[in-house]
């Protein structure tokens, strides 16, 4: 912003605002910088003290031990196929949800919207115990569809107030014409304004895809056995006989955080406005 | 300043709420068809588009809710072949409530949820500031401060685990070098609850600081310039010009953090295991524990039918203050 007399010279760059936004960046990323090292640490080193930030002599055998011995790829495969599910799930029923909500004149609209935000933030650990009761009386606990059926409902509610947002913002003319020219609403949905949907789609994806990789409590007590734990349950349970084996543990970790961390940097524009949707836009 | 204030807040509704907009487009539709039918399609229309994500939401939480009170107001039996549900019986939450631990499980909660929100927001605007007024560096810290809050939960609290532990642990060590003791962070309640907070704020304090960086790009240059007109200092025109556009964007931001906190469980599953003793147990954590160890799953409801209670009080409470204050605006 504009405000701000310009400097010249070196003061120009060393002054507080610059030196704290160094300390953010420090602080934010230091931690993340002591995961990625320690996985790279031998077992002798990682429990060295004094610790030291880089490893002396970098060995992938944590991730050896971690891909063959733990199986992160099975926790990886599974995390990819429940949290790409869900979030296919939630982005198809939310748009349509969305657009209605945005668009069409439903009575009693604000109240949906209003229930719609007090159940995105409705902690899981509320409905664990019937939920959990109800999948184990019709066989679904450790399957996919057991994660993907709450992980959809759980996360739609917030997908829906994203996608009806950025919708009410698209001009109405472009709907209109497609109307006067014959289109029933499903193909003025689907040829006139999934197309315009385009960035609000990304950002109920992002947010959803995010959730969805993340989550514990349900995937924990829902699909705890070996072949269909997601890699937070995976990484939460890794454990050995005398220590905890955080060599291996962060190898894993690191197999987890990649993609999400590739994904959220090329989306940031969209995750920072999912993020204020609620706040700025409602 | 008054003027030029009080113009700022006559726009604020209209920019704020882009309902405006929303009610023109709906009403030009209407215009467009004038007949009763042809509404009423679109009002069906409408209801049909909504209805599939509508079901599903309904049907995986307010079913299980119904479910829940059913199950804490009744003798529930477990049996090779399912549930048996028995007599009614207000005795679950009877011991629910004369519980010591449920007691100790909600103050833990509470207490975790204050603090750590409250630090995250002073830390979060603080951190909004800076970023303002960074120049091109800005969007890089933005992007970086966006990893820790993508991390998994999980990871989070191991990588933290890690760095408390008592012997090679990297913040145990720079406790030792600085305050020359060596303290076991995560084997004493009270350090092991400020560890807690510690991470929660290090993992959401990048949500709670972008939130109000958008809040702070929203208030115009103006009602600056128009304070400094009157002569106002940085500190005044924080407090009486900032904090009060601020309001509106930091509440909702400030009602995810609470909610969320409130159902904390990741966090004290891996970091404490709800430990010391039970000193960071959470009533998640809590519930998860009646129901998977002790196979208690007409306390494991009343724990749940509890939290639902409290959150929806707590989310109805919230909603009603923060729409009165967003009339006020209005109307002012």
């Amino acid at each position: 912003m504009s405000r701000h007399v310009p400097r010249t010279g070196v003061r120009r760059y060393v002054n507080v605002v610059n030196l704290g936004g160094l300390l953010i960046a420090v602080c934010a990323t230091l931690p993340l910088v002591w995961m990625a090292s320690a996985s790279l640490k031998g077992p002798g080193e990682i429990s060295a003290t004094p610790p030291s930030l880089l490893p002396a002599h970098p060995t992938l055998d944590n991730y050896g031990t971690a891909f063959f011995r733990n199986g992160i790829g099975q926790y990886f495969l599974n995390s990819v196929v429940v949290a790409g599910l869900s979030t296919a799930l939630i982005l198809s029923l939310a748009f349509f949800a969305g657009y209605a909500l945005a668009r069409l004149p439903l009575r009693g609209r604000g109240a949906v919207m209003t229930a719609l935000l007090m159940l995105s933030v409705f902690p899981p650990i509320a409905l664990l115990v019937p939920l959990f009761l109800m999948e184990r009386q019709v066989g679904l606990l450790n399957s996919y569809p057991g994660l993907v059926i709450p992980y959809v409902a759980l996360n739609l509610p917030f997908a829906i107030w994203i996608m009806r947002n950025y919708l009410s913002g698209i001009p109405g003319e472009l709907e209109e014409a497609a109307l006067v020219d014959g289109a029933g609403p499903l193909r003025t949905a689907v040829t006139v304004i999934l197309p315009l949907a385009r960035p609000g789609l990304f950002t109920a994806g992002v947010f959803s895809f995010t959730a969805t990789w993340s989550e514990f409590l349900l995937a924990l007590t829902f699909n705890g056995s070996d072949d269909r734990r997601t890699v937070s349950v995976g990484i939460a349970l890794f454990t050995s006989q005398y220590q905890v084996p955080y060599g291996v543990i962060f190898a894993g970790a690191m197999v987890a955080t990649v993609p999400i961390a590739v994904l959220v940097l090329i989306f940031r524009r969209s995750v920072v406005s999912g993020m204020t949707t609620g706040a700025v836009k409602g | 300043m008054s003027s030029a204030l009080q113009s700022k807040k006559a726009q604020a509704p209209s920019n704020g709420a882009d309902g405006g907009t929303r009610a023109d487009a709906s009403q030009r539709f209407s215009r467009t068809t004038p007949r009763g039918s042809a509404a009423r399609r679109r009002a069906r229309t409408g209801w049909l588009f909504a209805s599939p994500a509508l079901l599903v939401v309904a049907a995986v939480t307010v079913f299980p809710v119904i479910f829940s009170l059913v199950l804490s107001f009744c003798e529930v039996r477990l049996e090779y072949g399912g549930l048996r549900l028995g007599s009614p019986t207000l005795g679950h939450y009877e011991a629910l409530l004369t519980h010591a631990e449920w007691y100790r499980a909600l103050a833990f909660t509470l207490g975790f949820t204050i603090v750590s929100v409250l630090v995250e927001l002073i830390l979060g605007t603080l951190i909004a500031l800076v970023l303002e007024r960074l120049g091109a560096a800005r969007g890089w810290i933005l992007a970086l401060l966006l990893l820790p809050w993508a991390l998994i939960n999980v990871i989070a609290a191991q990588l933290w685990s890690y760095l408390f532990n008592s012997t090679y642990g990297a913040v145990s060590w720079l406790c030792e070098q600085v305050l020359g003791c060596h303290p076991d962070i995560l084997g004493q309640p009270v350090p092991a609850m400020a560890a807690m907070v510690a991470v929660d704020v290090w993992k959401t304090t990048p949500f709670v600081a972008i939130v109000v960086l958008a809040g702070l790009m929203l208030v115009p240059g103006d009602v600056y310039e128009a304070a400094e007109i009157d002569g106002a200092n940085a500190w005044t025109t924080f407090w009486k010009v900032t904090l009060p556009q601020l309001r509106p964007v930091v509440s909702i931001a400030v009602l995810f953090r609470i909610l969320q906190a409130f159902g904390i469980f990741d966090l004290p599953f891996v970091l404490t295991q709800g430990g010391p003793g039970t000193a960071t147990q959470s009533v998640a954590i809590l519930g998860h524990r009646l129901l998977f160890q002790n196979l208690d799953f007409g306390g494991g409801a009343a724990v749940a039918v509890t939290t639902a209670a409290m959150v929806m009080g707590c989310c109805l409470l919230f909603l009603r203050v923060f729409r009165a204050h967003v009339d006020e605006e209005g109307r002012a």
